[in-house]
């Protein structure tokens, strides 16, 4: 491998590993927050990108469609915690699983009804369409760095919120003791509900920022939940910044898989759990 | 004034264990109430009731006039009512100053008589501690941030929850003096505590549970005339 190309990589597992942790976020603060284990959080991914494909196909502005999706999500996630959600909060991981996969089900009836099963895609907006020369030969997409570069963006400001707002501050109380809060005259169903919310509109942003670099096609919801998983266990349940770290460790570990080892590269993400499991039971970042 | 909190016949359940039997009292606005009783007799569950935290079986509970029985956790807080819980209910992953900064608000009037530079006034320990996670700090100083978080709440009443248990004696008698300059301003309170001695002086009024039912409900007067009796309630 050249240094040119290993640089190509490295930026590629980057960028894939900064995708993965604003769908893993989402997951691993659901969890974290209110104990809920979100199995339908691929889903929104999956919604996102359908969503993305729509809105740009009607109205020919990429902005305009992540806008578009990106309030959509919103209130698919305050709907989908006031109705469904909620019922969990009293109730045990079995009765989370048998619901939320429920809801896997729910929306893929629904993406197939609405937008059909045909493979789907979309071209990169005209503004980023370019490539960076690299060498003579290799050049990188100016798509993928505007998407890493934009997700760096939503995790500082996701960091920003839970680490200096009032907003986080609740929401780290509410991880901590929930009755607590309560008790401190705070409603704790309406701080569930917001971070519930943000969690789907990230993912879904995801799902956006991915439209133009994949395939659009039934069942990515589930592929990419697993991929969360990993990254949510390695980095411990619960832990943000777990989730980053493991996420661009997996990001990068993935892509140069894919490389180096292909014939076992679809294993390889699983042998860097367990390794990690074994020397840090509960992840790297586990209170 | 009409009655600050008046509970009636409660009776509440914890699946099929039966552990409050009617307990009813009231406490006057500006009154300290202590609430005794050897352990499992029902003293935090009665509490709990009143927070809302467990739902009562039959039974009301009402707090200035308005019947809370059926009301949400959160929403009797915001009635100005503050709980130092037993344990002290720290957020670990708070800090002593994010912890007052979440608690903080006006009471029902739009008053802040209690706000974050009054409580490093009152307990200066805090003061040095202000970037300690919670669950870094001594077990006196997480009661007096647990005292101070409820206090910048600015409650009409206050109710704490084993607030000495566990602590040294020096500490103890700093949270105890805490507590008298509370109850002289005027704050009312509610008192789950067994040191009997300190409670005679500084509350107005007692309510002692044996087996979820009120056994002894009256003055310190009463209480220092009956005091073998209720001494019997809470001898182990």
């Amino acid at each position: 491998m050249t240094t040119s190309l290993f640089f190509i990589q490295l930026i590629n597992g980057l960028q894939y590993g900064l995708l993965l942790f604003l769908i893993a976020s989402g997951l691993t603060l659901v969890f974290g927050v209110m104990g809920i284990l979100n199995l339908a959080h691929g889903s929104m991914y999956m919604v996102g990108a359908y969503l993305a494909w729509y809105f740009f196909t009607h109205t020919d502005s990429f902005l305009l469609s992540a806008i578009i999706s990106a309030v959509i999500a919103l209130s698919i996630g305050i709907l989908v915690e006031r109705t469904l959600i909620r019922q969990l909060y009293h109730r045990n991981h079995l009765d989370q699983v048998l619901l939320t996969i429920g809801m896997i089900f729910v929306f893929n009836a629904l993406q197939s009804l609405l937008w059909g099963n045909d493979p789907q895609g979309i071209k990169v907006p005209d503004l980023l369409s370019g490539s960076i020369p690299l060498t003579d030969t290799l050049s990188y997409p100016v798509y993928r760095i505007f998407v890493a570069v934009i997700c760096i963006l939503l995790a500082a400001a996701l960091y920003y919120t839970i680490n200096k707002t009032r907003l986080g501050m609740l929401i780290r109380a509410g991880e901590s003791n929930r009755e607590m809060v309560e008790c401190l005259g705070i409603n704790i169903s309406r701080l569930y509900t917001i971070v519930f919310a943000i969690g789907v509109m990230l993912a879904a942003i995801a799902g956006v920022l991915s439209a133009p670099m994949v395939s659009i096609v039934p069942g990515m919801g589930e592929h990419v939940l697993i991929a969360c998983f990993v990254v949510v266990v390695i980095g411990g349940m619960g832990s943000i910044k777990g989730a980053f770290v493991a996420a661009l460790l997996v990001g990068i570990v993935d892509t140069f898989a894919a490389v180096l080892l292909p014939s076992i590269a679809s294993m390889v993400v699983y042998i860097l759990m367990a390794l990690i499991l074994l020397v840090k039971p509960k992840g790297l970042f586990s209170n | 004034m009409s009655t600050l909190l008046d509970v009636k016949s409660l009776h509440t359940l914890y699946g099929s264990s039966h552990i409050l039997h009617g307990v009813s009292f009231s406490i006057q606005p500006g009154q300290a109430v202590s609430l005794m009783g050897r352990n499992g007799m029902g003293k935090t569950t009665t509490l709990k009731s009143i927070l809302g935290l467990v739902t009562p079986r039959s039974g009301t509970v009402t707090f200035q006039g308005e019947e809370i029985t059926q009301k949400e956790t959160w929403r009797r807080m915001q009635l100005d009512i503050a709980y130092v819980p037993e344990g002290r209910g720290m957020f670990h992953n708070l800090t002593v100053k994010e912890h007052l900064q979440i608690a903080a608000r006006a009471n029902r009037k739009g008053e802040k008589h209690w706000d974050y530079e009054r409580v490093l006034k009152t307990f200066p320990r805090l003061q040095e501690r202000l970037n300690n996670l919670g669950t870094q700090l001594s077990g006196g100083e997480q009661q007096m941030l647990a005292i101070g978080r409820a206090l910048v709440t600015n409650p009409e009443l206050l109710i704490l929850d084993e607030a000495t248990e566990g602590l040294a004696p020096l500490i103890r008698k700093e949270i105890w003096e805490v507590i008298r300059t509370i109850k002289d301003s005027g704050i009312s309170t509610l008192i789950v505590d067994k040191n009997i001695q300190v409670l005679k002086d500084l509350c107005d009024q007692h309510i002692v549970l044996v087996k979820g039912k009120v056994v002894f409900d009256g003055s310190s007067e009463r209480l220092i005339n009956e005091l073998e009796t209720v001494e019997s309630y809470l001898a182990v």
